[in-house]
């Protein structure tokens, strides 16, 4: 049992209080993932640049580690900032790519240079717009250490998790940024039950998986479908043939956010849209938390998928 | 009317509360800001009216018997389930598994309802005045469900012997599902019972209420026969 949340400002507003509102959606789904809480969250760039979220490890050291990444990172483009919250490193970096988006290229080696200093960093999201942060414990734990609510910006997606089957800890909370495709990010409620082939299948195509949960693969399957031309929506639908298993996920590019639901409903979600906001959450509770009664709420159906532009 | 005004307070702070009020000879009482919280009043055995003033989360009327309840927001999912007896009325949508397996009483969706409406009930009645989802009536075994809207997929699949009217399209028949022209005393039954709960969607309109389709039961499924093993295995 997880809850999931998204949120997209529909009227060309990119100061929109998007953690705020994505922050109070969560909180409301608390109870049903105790465990860790996280947000992607998207905001135009201001320069172009690209923004890492970087995870330095629980471990001893973290501020040594930060520091050879700040100093290695200045041979791929001008950084423009370097910051350090609890365990991430925070980097906003010029980063000259040849093809956008793209899977490999100066990304790839941007993120491999920085996790091959210590196997304990993971680049936790990279894109022009889209930042993660996520952490173990509640979604006001994530506010506390992060800001979140203050995030001005157009677009998000939040996820509180109650692990059944994986490791508690950062990296195996969500989002996920699909690694090596900037800008896309999954949360994920439900089970993806053909997770070990589509992941072996992945794993001989040379993607590296970098944790044990199932959810982690929603991600790189549309980046693989979006590399290989598909469009957002087009690349949602074919999820529900490919994927097995019970599943209401929610995804989210800088242009783009969208849900699929598993062919037999298994999963809750529901949505309303207006002409000013679109918002998606597990629970009804979540939405009436952040924008009160005057909405009308419906469950998504079996095999929908919706996607909305901004 | 008694008030209970729902900010701040848990859902067993709720239920407590309705249930001292009932004790105490209340027969009318209304739920302010219930802003979706699940399992509101559960296990309400009077005959007393209950109107939750906004938006139920889940299971909410969950196995009462009895009481009249009005919901005039939507409603998560497991509405009034396994209900006994009374009428549950949701003025927005439902949520999946609504009115499942219900013995008895009648559920009223003003709007739409989702997946699984109606699933196993064994009695009681369902009027959905929108559509509904994927799946509605599996293997209902008694009781009524009038869909005055489109279904979606698999529409009342492997069911025993309730009855089913669709006033729009039916996405897809479920297994061993049959449509038959509605009687006389099925049309009748539909007028009375559409201008009770539902009298602004057909009113007396004699061409909406006979285009009604009646699905029932082709009852292949109902004792196994092994030469009619391919439909058992299209079925399971």
């Amino acid at each position: 049992m997880c809850g999931i949340v998204g949120f997209l400002d529909k009227t060309q507003n990119i100061n929109a209080p998007v953690g705020k509102t994505v922050l109070t959606m969560l909180t409301a789904l608390g109870v049903r993932g105790p465990d860790s809480a996280g947000v992607a969250l998207y905001r135009p760039p201001e320069n172009g640049a690209f923004t890492l979220q970087v995870k330095l490890g629980e471990l001893e050291g973290a501020a040594e580690r930060g520091t050879s990444i700040a100093e290695g990172v200045k041979a791929f483009g001008f950084v423009h900032e370097v910051k350090t919250t609890a365990e991430y490193l925070r980097l906003v970096i010029d980063l000259q790519v040849q093809k956008d988006p793209v899977i490999g290229g100066e990304v790839t080696s941007l993120t491999q240079f920085i996790e091959s200093l210590d196997e304990d960093i993971e680049v936790v999201s990279m894109g022009r717009e889209l930042e993660i942060v996520k952490q173990v414990g509640t979604p006001q734990n994530l506010d506390a250490t992060h800001n979140v609510s203050t995030f001005r910006g157009t677009h998000g997606l939040g996820h509180t998790r109650l692990s059944t089957e994986s490791r508690v800890d950062l990296s195996h909370s969500q989002p996920f940024w699909a690694h090596n495709y900037p800008d896309l990010a999954i949360v994920h409620n439900g089970h993806i039950t053909n997770y070990h082939k589509l992941r072996c299948i992945y794993e001989q195509r040379g993607v590296r998986f970098y944790t044990e949960n199932d959810s982690e693969v929603i991600g790189v399957y549309l980046a693989d479908q979006l590399s290989q031309g598909l469009r957002f929506k087009e690349a949602l639908d074919a999820s529900l043939t490919d994927l097995d298993g019970s599943f209401s996920y929610l995804a989210a590019t800088a242009d783009y956010i969208g849900f699929a639901k598993d062919p037999f409903a298994f999963k809750p979600l529901l949505f309303t849209e207006t002409d000013d906001f679109v918002a998606v959450a597990t629970e009804e509770i979540a939405i009436r938390a952040a924008f009160g009664e005057g909405y009308e709420v419906r469950e998504a159906q079996a095999k929908d998928v919706s996607v909305w532009q901004r | 009317m008694a008030e209970i005004i729902c900010d701040g307070k848990t859902t067993r702070d709720i239920n407590t509360e309705i249930k001292h009020l009932i004790a105490g000879g209340e027969t009318d009482i209304c739920m302010k800001n219930p802003v979706a919280r699940h399992n509101l009043g559960v296990a309400i055995l009077q005959s007393v009216k209950l109107t939750f003033d906004g938006s139920v989360g889940y299971y909410c009327a969950g196995m009462v018997d009895g009481p009249t309840v009005e919901i005039k927001g939507s409603a998560g999912w497991g509405l009034a389930e396994s209900m006994m007896g009374g009428t549950v009325t949701v003025e927005g949508n439902a949520g999946n598994g609504a009115a499942a397996s219900i013995r008895g009483g009648t559920v009223v969706v003003r709007s739409d309802a989702a997946s699984r409406l109606g699933v196993s009930m064994k009695g009681g009645l369902i009027i959905v005045g929108g559509n509904c989802g994927y799946m509605a009536g599996f293997m209902a075994q008694r009781g009524t469900i009038i869909v005055c809207g489109d279904t979606g997929e698999a529409f009342a699949d492997s069911m025993y012997e309730a009855v089913c009217f669709v006033g729009g399209n039916i996405a897809e028949l479920g297994n061993d599902a049959v449509i038959e022209k509605p009687t006389e005393e099925d049309i009748t039954f539909l007028e009375s019972t559409l201008s009770q709960h539902l009298p602004s969607k057909v009113g007396n309109s004699q061409t909406i209420l006979r285009n009604f389709k009646k699905v029932v039961s082709g009852r292949k499924l109902w004792n196994f026969d092994k030469d009619e093993r391919a439909v058992w295995r299209e079925a399971l």
